[in-house]
């Protein structure tokens, strides 16, 4: 054996994200010399507002052995089968963007490319009709498809509503369990060899010193270790992206919660509702250089749809990415490494994507920068792929109510996404390069509910019979509806989850 | 339908590239109104094919192209194939084979080399081989189609590919096509007519003075490039100084015996030899570098080294590794040989093909020709060609020979980038990263990089969840499994017979 071994792990902060790396980690270092530790301070809030997720999540938590069911009792979960975008391409417009496919394909043909065809002969319906998701969700409807599920279950993917103070709450219980250590304080000092810069301890406010071999920058927006000790430096992506606030309040429900999100834009900026069991989280996303506060909050006010629970809080950000996400002996995950609005919801995702790059590039205490640079390449890219997809709903946008819409529309878009557009406008042609993160259904829901209509379509599609072709869309959007049809509404299917927790005593 | 819809693909050349291309083309697409699909070629013209090897991926271009598995070996006396055997390569009496498939189990979400490398910092001996399947069964000449009803067997991972005779697929094939209506016009081109503005090909004057005019033209013409270069002038890149081998000698010989369902490869002087198993032959070939021996020497290495009589002369073919960066130009696209050439060291040629058909049809063009999917159309090439040509050229780097100038070079050259960074990264702790679904897996990079003799110095540090004596038992354990289970599995040449591919006499010694 080497005796390079990491022996200590330090996670400085205990928001979502340090929780969720603290059970990853202490799960995955389970063997018997490293010890993980966790810092956090009661004095700092954290940022968990209801938070909305994508399915990733379920194999996050699936990794760390949680029972589900237990999952939705203690974070007041809901389902989550896709986003409502409202007013994104104009005003009045609505879309639906599912997790999982539109249809399926036949001989090769990608599905959308045969809708596209089919919509030159007759008037079709919205290509949500062909989701199975997106049926379901829109019925209110859900049921979690089962290992061994069938088309058309099959295809149904989901994700979560959460209160990510809970979700945090309850990793926390996790990771102790598993032996990760807290400890009450706050950092007031970081201490750093002298030549290469590592960061060799935290020091706390009441001198205790916390010393490690590899740090974990939980911190938030400030970046405690990466950015304020490290001095790493941050790429601002806000020409693309000029939100820098965010107002936010929860209300109360005022029917049964949706298994979805809705996204709805107005003339200055867009905003959220995320419906968990009890209540509703609510945001309102804007540009301070086209929308003032005070317009801001009574826009978010206005559109609440049940009775406010206390007072909005207001939030800043610059939205771009660290520029190295690990850096030296400190890897940032979370706000630290970067931030992308949560249109997409995928703020939790970036922690897990973050923490699973880690375990694949676990360092010995050589820190090879081989390692770590491919760890950065790796997180640039997701960054970078989530940044084009959230920025395409912005620029794909028909509105010019607003000085902040003419602004979005008018603007130049990275090259990636520049690309990715004029291939989509010829012939309807999306491809998925690199294990991106949104699959060509996700791109394809959004281009064409912002009305991003391709001149073509794809020649290969000449190859089916259009009749028999018209015949199978027919039927797939028959079999979806009535599936949905059959299933439980989302609220009694939750009720029924919390109502037999232990997913293992069914099962024995 | 498509108003600007290409209406008339002509294929020019028909070896294996382009009965290819036209049974695939028909199956695909040939059902569209109107649309024709005409392939010209010249008997008069020879093409390359030698017995041929390839990779799994066959499978599913055969698949694509609806043949029957058992008729199509039965039609090109194929055999089948669960992997390559380096000989000498990374010394004189080394060997290791690079198979299709897995090497033991991942376990704790952990590949299963950082667990192997693991149990050999422990003391465990064990050769990597002793964890496959597919090598073990090779070995004892036996094998078996997957068993994916078994799915916690090693049984149901078994990953095959086939060797055959390569013109009498290409005529397979042309049997498909024809019969799903792609017409053959025989002839020589003597004239590539283009537009006068805008360079677009076409048609292709025959010597019989007919005209075979087309809106997509696919050239097939083998290393002549005849549209894709000297026609449309497509430049050609030059890697022969990572691949310096320039020629080949080839010759089939007398069968000897029951073949392994291996293809061999036997490093040489100044290259390595192939040998090719057929049902009624060995294909045999000597891949050299001409600046380090001569035809005559090849030729008489190649001759003293084969497993039977030769059956006729030994051929000479010459070629340079290398690519053309714009495979896809205005309305011309080069697949096969005129669109890059890379040694058959890995049985890459048929792959090339498959996949540049499987790109063009994802990009299908309309008769605007869209500049940015041709550009999408050639980066991609591009990159495939270079992932190989890095794979390739690890075989010849990473060596302990010093016993020849040849491998001096080879042993001593500055390595591309992309390979550089492979070794690196493997060299540390073991990591192995598929970029951008390259063609070659992990397990193919990690078969070639430990058989020839790279040693990472560490291993993923999440091995050591499983404590030091389980990661022994459970080596042995999956040691046993194989054991065990490779024996059940029939000879070869029994399973080809059984299958009705074979008949027992074609398996039978040639006398």
């Amino acid at each position: 054996m080497d005796d390079h071994r990491i022996r200590d792990i330090v996670i400085v902060g205990g928001g979502t994200a340090g929780w969720m790396a603290a059970a990853a980690l202490s799960r995955f270092t389970n063997n018997g010399y490293t010890r993980v530790t966790l810092v956090e301070s009661d004095a700092i809030g954290t940022i968990g507002v209801g938070e909305a997720t994508i399915p990733p999540i379920v194999t996050f938590n699936t990794m760390l052995g949680i029972n589900e069911n237990d999952f939705l009792a203690a974070t007041q979960a809901s389902f989550k089968l896709g986003i409502e975008f409202v007013g994104w391409g104009q005003v009045g417009e609505r879309y639906f963007h599912p997790f999982g496919a539109h249809g399926h394909e036949l001989h090769g043909v990608a599905f959308h490319q045969l809708y596209l065809r089919e919509r030159q002969r007759r008037a079709m319906p919205d290509i949500s009709s062909y989701a199975m998701s997106a049926v379901a969700a829109q019925r209110g409807r859900f049921v979690r498809p089962s290992r061994e599920a069938k088309p058309p279950l099959s295809s149904i993917f989901y994700a979560f509503h959460f209160d990510a103070g809970l979700y945090a709450r309850f990793l926390r219980s996790y990771a102790e369990r598993n032996g990760a250590k807290r400890i009450e304080g706050k950092v007031v000092n970081v201490l750093q060899h002298g030549e290469n810069g590592f960061v060799e301890a935290v020091t706390l406010d009441d001198g205790r010193k916390i010393a490690g071999d590899l740090f974990i920058d939980c911190s938030g927006f400030r970046g405690l270790l990466v950015e304020q000790a490290l001095g790493t430096g941050y790429e601002d992506w806000s020409r693309w992206l000029p939100a820098d606030r965010a107002v936010t309040v929860q209300c109360e429900l005022s029917g049964p919660p949706d298994p979805f999100t809705r996204a709805t834009a107005h003339p200055g900026g867009w905003q959220w509702r995320i419906p968990l069991q009890q209540r509703m989280g609510n945001g309102f996303v804007y540009s301070t250089a086209f929308t003032k506060d005070e317009e801001a909050r009574e826009t978010l006010v206005a559109n609440l749809e049940g009775a406010m629970r206390g007072e909005p809080r207001a939030l800043s950000f610059t939205t771009g990415r660290r520029k190295k996400a690990w850096n030296a002996n400190v890897v940032s995950l979370g706000l630290s490494s970067g931030f992308v609005e949560p249109l997409e919801s995928t703020s939790i995702h970036m922690v897990q994507a973050g923490i699973a790059q880690l375990i694949a590039m676990f360092p010995d205490r050589r820190f090879d920068p081989l390692e770590r640079e491919r760890y950065n390449e790796v997180i640039q890219g997701i960054y970078e792929d989530v940044r084009d997809f959230i920025i395409l709903h912005y620029h794909a946008t028909q509105r010019g109510d607003s000085a902040f819409w003419k602004y979005c529309r008018a603007m130049t878009v990275p090259d990636s996404l520049a690309t990715k557009l004029a291939l989509w406008r010829s012939k309807g042609r999306s491809f998925r390069d690199n294990a991106e993160l949104f699959a060509t259904s996700s791109w394809v829901a959004v281009m064409l509910g912002q009305n991003i209509w391709p001149e073509g379509y794809d020649p290969i599609a000449d190859s089916l019979d259009p009749d028999k072709v018209a015949l199978e869309l027919e039927r797939v959007r028959r079999r979806y509806a009535e599936a949905a049809e059959a299933m439980p509404r989302h609220v009694e299917f939750i009720a029924r989850c919390l109502d037999n927790p232990p997913m293992t005593a069914a099962a024995s | 339908m498509i108003e600007n819809r290409v209406r008339r693909i002509v294929i020019v050349g028909g070896g294996t590239a382009g009965w290819m291309t036209a049974a695939a083309l028909v199956r695909v697409i040939g059902e569209i109104e109107g649309l024709t699909i005409t392939l010209v070629e010249s008997d008069a013209i020879g093409t390359v094919g030698v017995g041929e090897a390839t990779i799994p991926q066959i499978q599913l271009f055969n698949a694509l192209v609806g043949l029957d598995e058992n008729d199509f070996v039965r039609a090109t006396n194929a055999t089948y194939k669960l992997g390559i055997e380096f000989r000498d390569w990374t010394r004189h009496g080394h060997r290791y084979v690079h198979p299709f498939g897995f090497y033991g189990l991942d376990m704790k979400g952990i590949e299963f080399h950082h667990h192997w490398l693991k149990g050999k910092a422990l003391g465990d001996p064990h050769s990597l081989d002793d964890y496959s399947l597919g090598i073990v069964a090779a070995r004892q000449k036996r094998f078996a189609r997957p068993r994916p009803d078994l799915p916690n067997s090693p049984l149901s991972k078994i990953s095959y590919a086939f060797q055959f005779d390569a013109s009498l697929y290409g005529r397979y094939l042309r049997s498909l096509a024809e019969a799903g209506g792609a017409r053959r016009i025989e002839g020589r081109i003597v004239d590539v007519v283009q537009h006068g503005d805008t360079g677009f090909v076409e048609a292709v004057a025959l010597e019989s003075g007919a005209r075979v005019e087309g809106d997509l033209f696919i050239d097939c013409s083998g290393f002549r490039a005849l549209l894709i270069g000297e026609t449309m002038g497509s430049a050609f890149e030059d890697w022969s100084r990572w691949l310096p081998c320039d020629r080949a000698m080839a010759v089939a010989c007398e069968s000897a015996g029951d073949p392994e369902p291996l293809t061999r490869s036997t490093a040489r002087p100044a290259g390595w030899q192939w040998r090719i198993p057929l049902q009624h032959r060995i294909g045999n070939g000597y891949v050299y570098s001409s600046a380090h021996v001569s035809d005559e020497e090849a030729a008489a290495t190649l001759l003293a080294s084969l497993d039977g009589a030769p059956l006729g002369d030994p051929r000479p073919l010459r070629f340079k590794a290398g690519h053309r960066p714009r495979a896809w130009v205005k309305n011309v696209i080069a697949l096969g040989l005129s669109a890059g050439f890379l040694e058959p060291l890995e049985s890459t040629s048929i792959h090339l093909v498959q996949s540049g058909i499987a790109r063009m049809m994802s990009l299908f063009p309309t008769r605007a020709f869209d500049e940015l999917e041709i550009a999408r159309f050639n980066e991609q090439t591009e990159r495939e060609y270079v992932d190989i040509r890095d794979f390739l050229v690890l075989h010849y780097k990473a060596t302990e020979r010093d016993d020849t100038p040849f491998w001096n070079y080879c042993r001593t050259l500055d390595p591309p980038a992309g390979l550089a960074y492979k070794l690196d990264m493997f060299r540390r702790n073991g990591r192995i990263f598929r970029e951008h679904n390259e063609i070659f897996t992990e397990t193919s990079w990690l078969s070639v990089m430990i058989g020839q003799g790279i040693e990472p110095q560490g291993y993923h540090p999440a091995a050591d969840l499983l404590p030091d004596a389980d990661t022994l038992t459970r080596l042995a354990h999956i040691r046993e499994v194989i054991d065990h289970v490779a024996p059940t599995l029939p000879l070869q040449r029994d399973f080809l017979v059984q299958q009705g591919s074979a008949s027992g006499e074609q398996l039978r010694r040639a006398s």
